[in-house]
């Protein structure tokens, strides 16, 4: 093995914020890299349903001040509101530029964007395509990449970051088609490799979702910010968790109990099913556990809006709740319940996607900057991907025209064949999918959308007990160089592992209910005072260590939350 | 439940192939994609395919289901494992084989890349930086084409690419009437003209096979069908394919029937036809082509030619006519065409109850 090739920015991971930095990137004059564990219209970005938001101003009044007023409020005032000015300042232009590289979005009568409203949004905001938009995007941004002729290095997994001279150099990745450890060198490298929702059973992620960038910049001993904060998407299909878009309830869909009641009433009379995801999935789970749902789930019912203003608007939902749960939403109500949906913490950076580590950046899921604070508005992920993206792609592209050398050395290269040579050389012990199963179960059941004190506790008890299992080796029964998934299937599950710990750990230390982390037993409101700050996870000495930073306010003062 | 399977395994190293059969414990929402998982798990960790996903929006699980291309996500196990089946699991058609069920997509994407698969655009961008400004029915065109998920189910199943494995195929065919029905893309022509070659849209056999096969509703063939339309409008029509279409329309035109004794010197050029003339003989000695003279004109001709009429006035022309034949968005539905009311929904034996809010309109609560 040996260096395969040198960029002057190397993006690590193929969604929409890793294909947007790449353009960027290159448009300002680097030459670009861009490595995927999948093809890249295969990446997860390409799952998301309803909208990207932007204050166009098309279907209602609106102002980027209105927009960054709803993003401060609905992050529980933890998001840094200087990168939400910015992501909402910005995002109009963004949506424009999409619009002209040909992205098909929904229209208006008039000929302009659709826009169409959204959880905890003052106005109709959410620029879409049908319920596709994230397929959408990806392909536009695939389509720009080709035409571009960026280099992808398609089914490369990401496995280490090449640190040297106190810079990122590169990363070294196992090529999933040919076999082999590869080391792709970059002068920055950009991390946008998404999110880690299936340490969770259930979750709207997709199988690729696991974290590897927020790990590898772990192990670096770079800081992740707000870890704790887990989003549960109020409407995941049951049993299995597949997303229904908040589109439907934009649209007007109703949530219901068995018997019919429009619940929401209860918990947010005004925003009723339109109120912060976090807000409904709590109300969800409190009507589930009071037994008004079947089979752990309430429903999603969208009878009232017509055959017509379904298969137009929703036709992806219809498409969903027809082959994974053989319901017709035009003649019964969808039984949905909240599932693992976004992290809205992850690698800190500033406001140009820097990461601590000079020459690392990071965009999109795997970063905090943090825009989302302790919870995400449905449609302001996408926005974050192709604005901070960009800014990240383009910061990067300056720093690497900057600076001439890449120096991956040696050392790092045989430390990874020698781990390698460990992990695949295992040939007593347990297969990783128990392990996983009981990550993702145990999770599920104590660190979800109500958390108790006692509950994380076990929760870090469990984890060390899987963990100790996973150290004392699993078997990885493929030894072969081809499409060896079984080998990267194990890699990601230590991963997950060691992030799912960072969530534990701030959880328990954050002694407060704040967004999407709810103590109602113990610390049921938020704690301005004590709390209103990020937690920061570093990596010392083979466990994560928590300290604490300041959130930085312009001018939106913490008032008090409801919709 | 108890799910069989039997899954061609091919070892890369070796070259050898191998059917493996498997039995194994699902639960009974299971789909493919979650039976593989737990062979892959429980019963042999080499085994190879992708995933991602698992709803139907990456495209990365398409396979073969007894020799039929599938999404694995989307395909449910339990009437299958009901009726006692055990389906042969293999990869997809027409693409090298890597390992198992995983296929080398390269000569996939090859052809993608082959259509300029990126918008050119062909207009200024409209004042302020802002949007174009098109009706939604302008880019319903598209959308078919728009909702493809590159998963290569089409290319699978393409009976053409069989026998011409440099035919464009349906995929990158969709591909480029995504942006042929673009209006905001200048360069269709261009476009048009590059896919009227060799290994272009008349090598399309018309089998149908594309839009049986494609899990998202795309129908390629349909694409492609457009893509010709549009073309003869354009007019470019030199290529044999393109002559022999328009041949069934001038024929239909004139007599009311297709004339098959003109079609080969109509397509194929005189030179060509004579050279024919001896398999043409022995068709007629057995009975297969119908003597040129006197033509044979259909009784009712005048209603041939109304019908051509009325097409050409409609401005039904090109894509057009065939976007609008199909109601693009109406056929994605599932076919859904009963047009119940509310009322009637809310009331149907067995209906969930009908919504209400607490304290405002408890009385609407159907008990």
């Amino acid at each position: 093995m040996h260096v395969e090739a040198t960029h002057d920015v190397l993006v690590v991971g193929a969604g929409c914020a890793g294909m947007r930095a790449a353009i960027e990137a290159h448009d300002a004059g680097a030459d670009v890299g861009v490595i995927s564990k999948l093809h890249p219209t295969r990446s997860h970005s390409g799952a998301a349903e309803g909208g990207i938001n932007a204050a166009l101003g098309n279907a209602a009044e609106d102002s980027p001040a209105s927009h960054t007023f709803d993003t401060v409020k609905g992050s529980d005032y933890i998001g840094d509101q200087d990168a939400i000015e910015i992501l909402c300042r910005e995002a109009p232009g963004d949506i424009y530029q999409l619009e002209h590289w040909g992205a098909v979005f929904s229209r208006r009568e008039d000929g302009k964007l659709a826009q169409r409203p959204f959880g905890a949004a003052g106005s109709p905001r959410t620029v879409f395509a049908a319920d596709i938009t994230g397929h959408v995007l990806i392909q536009v941004l695939y389509e720009q990449l080709v035409k571009r002729g960026i280099t992808v290095y398609e089914e490369f997994f990401a496995w280490k970051l090449v640190e040297n001279d106190d810079r990122c150099q590169g990363v070294i990745c196992w090529d999933l088609l040919n076999g082999g450890l590869k080391t792709v060198g970059g002068k920055t490298v950009v991390l946008a490799t998404g999110g880690q929702g299936r340490i969770y059973r259930t979750t709207t992620n997709a199988y690729a979702c696991t974290g590897d960038g927020a790990a590898m910049a772990l192990h670096l001993g770079l800081p992740l910010k707000d870890m704790e904060f887990m989003q549960f998407h109020p409407t995941t299909l049951y049993p299995t968790g597949i997303l229904l878009t908040e589109g439907c309830r934009g649209e007007g869909a109703y949530l219901i109990t068995k018997d019919g009641e429009r619940f929401m009433k209860r918990y947010a009379p005004n925003a009723m099913e339109l109120a912060s995801r976090d807000v409904v999935s709590r109300s969800e789970q409190t009507e589930i556990d009071q037994g008004r749902g079947i089979d752990g789930s309430i429903f999603l019912d969208m009878r009232h809006l017509g055959a017509a203003r379904i298969i137009e608007r929703l036709p992806g939902s219809r498409e969903l709740a027809m082959t994974f749960a053989g319901i017709d939403p035009i003649y019964d109500p969808v039984p949905v319940r909240p599932g693992a949906h976004y992290h809205m913490g992850g690698v800190e950076t500033d406001n140009d996607g820097a990461t601590e580590l000079t020459g690392l950046y990071a965009a999109g899921e795997v970063a905090c900057v943090s825009v989302h604070g302790a919870n995400r508005l449905g449609g302001n992920s996408l926005m974050e991907t192709i604005t901070f993206g960009r800014r990240a792609g383009r910061a990067a592209a300056e720093w690497a025209l900057s600076h001439t050398t890449v120096d991956v050395p040696r050392s790092a290269e045989v430390d990874a064949e020698r781990e390698l040579r460990e992990l695949l050389d295992v040939a007593d012990g347990e297969r990783p999918w128990q392990i996983r199963n009981d990550l993702g179960t145990s999770m599920l059941e104590n660190f979800g959308v109500f958390r108790r004190e006692e509950q994380m506790l076990a929760q870090l008890d469990i984890m060390d007990g899987l963990r100790d299992r996973y150290e004392r080796g699993v078997v990885i029964e493929d030894k072969g160089d081809v499409f060896n998934t079984d080998l990267t299937q194990a890699i990601e599950l230590g991963n997950m592992l060691d992030l799912a710990w960072c969530m534990v750990q701030a959880g328990i230390a954050r002694k407060e209910s704040r967004g999407a982390h709810a103590r109602p037993y113990d610390y049921p409101t938020r704690d301005d005072e004590n709390f209103m700050k990020h937690s920061i996870s570093r990596w010392v000495d083979g466990a994560p260590q928590l300290s604490y930073s300041e959130v930085r306010v312009t001018e939106y003062e913490p008032m008090e939350r409801t919709y | 439940m108890q799910v069989g399977l039997k899954v061609w395994r091919f070892n890369a190293r070796t070259g050898e192939r191998e059917l493996a059969e498997y039995e194994v414990d699902a639960p009974e929402e299971a789909t493919l994609l979650d039976v593989l998982d737990i062979v892959k798990d429980k019963h042999d960790g080499t085994l190879a395919y992708r995933k991602s996903c698992r709803m139907m929006i990456c495209g990365s699980c398409g396979m073969r289901m007894d020799g039929a291309a599938v999404l694995a996500c989307k395909t449910r196990m339990y009437e299958i494992a009901q009726a006692g089946h055990v389906p042969v699991i293999s990869a997809m058609g027409n693409l090298p084989i890597v390992k198992d069920l995983v296929v080398d997509m390269g000569p996939f994407w090859q052809k993608f890349m082959s259509v300029d698969p990126f918008l050119r655009p062909g207009y200024d961008e409209p004042p302020g930086g802002r949007e174009n400004l098109i009706r939604q029915e302008r880019m319903n065109v598209i959308h078919k084409e728009s909702l493809c998920i590159n998963c290569g189910c089409c290319v699978s199943e393409c009976n053409s690419m069989e026998s011409d494995p440099r035919f464009t195929g349906p995929q990158a065919l969709a591909k480029a009437m995504r942006f042929i029905g673009d209006p905001r893309d200048g360069h269709k022509i261009e476009r048009l003209d590059a896919l009227n070659g060799e290994h272009g849209i008349w090598e399309c056999t018309r089998c149908y096979f594309c839009n049986e096969r494609c899990p998202k509703g795309v129908d390629p063939r349909d694409a492609i069908a457009k893509l010709g339309a549009e073309s003869m409008k354009e007019g470019i029509d030199g290529d044999m394919g393109a002559k022999h279409a328009k041949w069934f329309v001038v024929s239909a035109k004139t007599t009311g029937w297709l004339r098959e004794t003109e079609l080969v010197p109509k397509t194929q050029g005189l030179v060509a036809a004579i050279k024919q003339t001896r398999f043409a003989l022995d068709l007629a000695v057995k009975g297969k082509v119908p003597p040129p003279v006197p033509p044979h004109v259909a009784k009712n001709v005048r209603q041939a030619r109304r019908l051509y009429e009325l097409v050409r006035d409609e401005d039904m022309n090109g894509y057009a006519g065939i976007v609008q034949g199909e109601r693009a968005l109406g056929k994605l539905a599932h076919g859904h065409v009963s047009g119940e009311t509310l009322e009637e929904i809310y009331s149907r034996p067995g209906a969930f109850p009908r919504p209400y809010i607490a304290e405002e309109d408890e009385e609407t609560v159907t008990t």
